[in-house]
């Protein structure tokens, strides 16, 4: 997806991770996708590298959909689809 | 989704930490986490020793500096990140009655929360040998 094409999601759950090193991000993401339903979009916002790279890994192991990341000014939008 | 296995011979603050981060990934990916209290790491378990840090096997000219680091990045201490696991999967602890002995635990009430039993080495390398992954810090 583009980066239009993400910025423009209905997002159904916003997790605010900034403020945590990895690996905070991920288990932030972890605990916020129990909350959503299938087929819902949740956004991960974090300012650490790693996380960058976890995230798509951690979904594609737990069968969750990837969509993609939007660098912003000192941090990264992630997104997926639970599955 | 497997078990990770994590031979803990180090009772040092940078090593509890590096096993404590590990522990978060396994937890994520839902796999259980076994830990095995070595030697030198037992004395970190000992009930009331869990704020110590008198510790750094790596670089310890430089210990101050890097414990201000951890807390400036709001990393979790080492007793928390165990505790955090074990809030997403199934976590045990296990000392080593060796290793108790050398710093005086015998009883399980010798060792803080985070302890779920003694173990024999037989156990760990048994657990290490069926471990989907196995580390040993």
């Amino acid at each position: 997806m583009t980066n239009e094409e993400l910025n423009a999601l209905a997002i159904d759950k916003s997790v605010d991770a900034r403020g945590t090193a990895c690996p905070g991000p991920l288990l932030e993401a972890k605990k916020a996708i129990g909350t959503i339903n299938e087929g819902q979009v949740m956004e991960v916002l974090s300012a650490d590298e790693g996380t960058k790279v976890d995230i798509p890994k951690w979904c594609k192991k737990q069968g969750h959909e990837y969509l993609g990341t939007v660098e912003e000014s000192g941090y990264f939008k992630i997104y997926l689809k639970k599955q | 989704m497997g078990k990770f296995v994590i031979g803990l011979s180090s009772g040092s603050i940078d090593k509890l930490t590096g096993a404590g981060v590990m522990m978060s990934g396994a937890a994520a990916d839902d796999m259980e986490i076994e830990v095995y209290v070595l030697l030198t790491a037992a004395r970190a378990f000992m009930k009331g020793n869990e704020e110590l840090q008198d510790s750094c096997a790596d670089y310890p000219h430089i210990k101050e500096e890097f414990f201000k680091t951890l807390k400036d990045n709001s990393v979790p201490t080492w007793v928390e990140f165990f505790e955090q696991a074990a809030e997403f999967t199934d976590v045990k602890v296990y000392i080593c009655s060796l290793a108790g002995k050398i710093w005086g635990g015998v009883k399980m009430e010798d060792f803080n929360h985070l302890v779920t039993g003694f173990c024999g080495i037989g156990q760990y390398l048994d657990a290490a040998k069926e471990a989907e992954l196995h580390v040993n810090i």
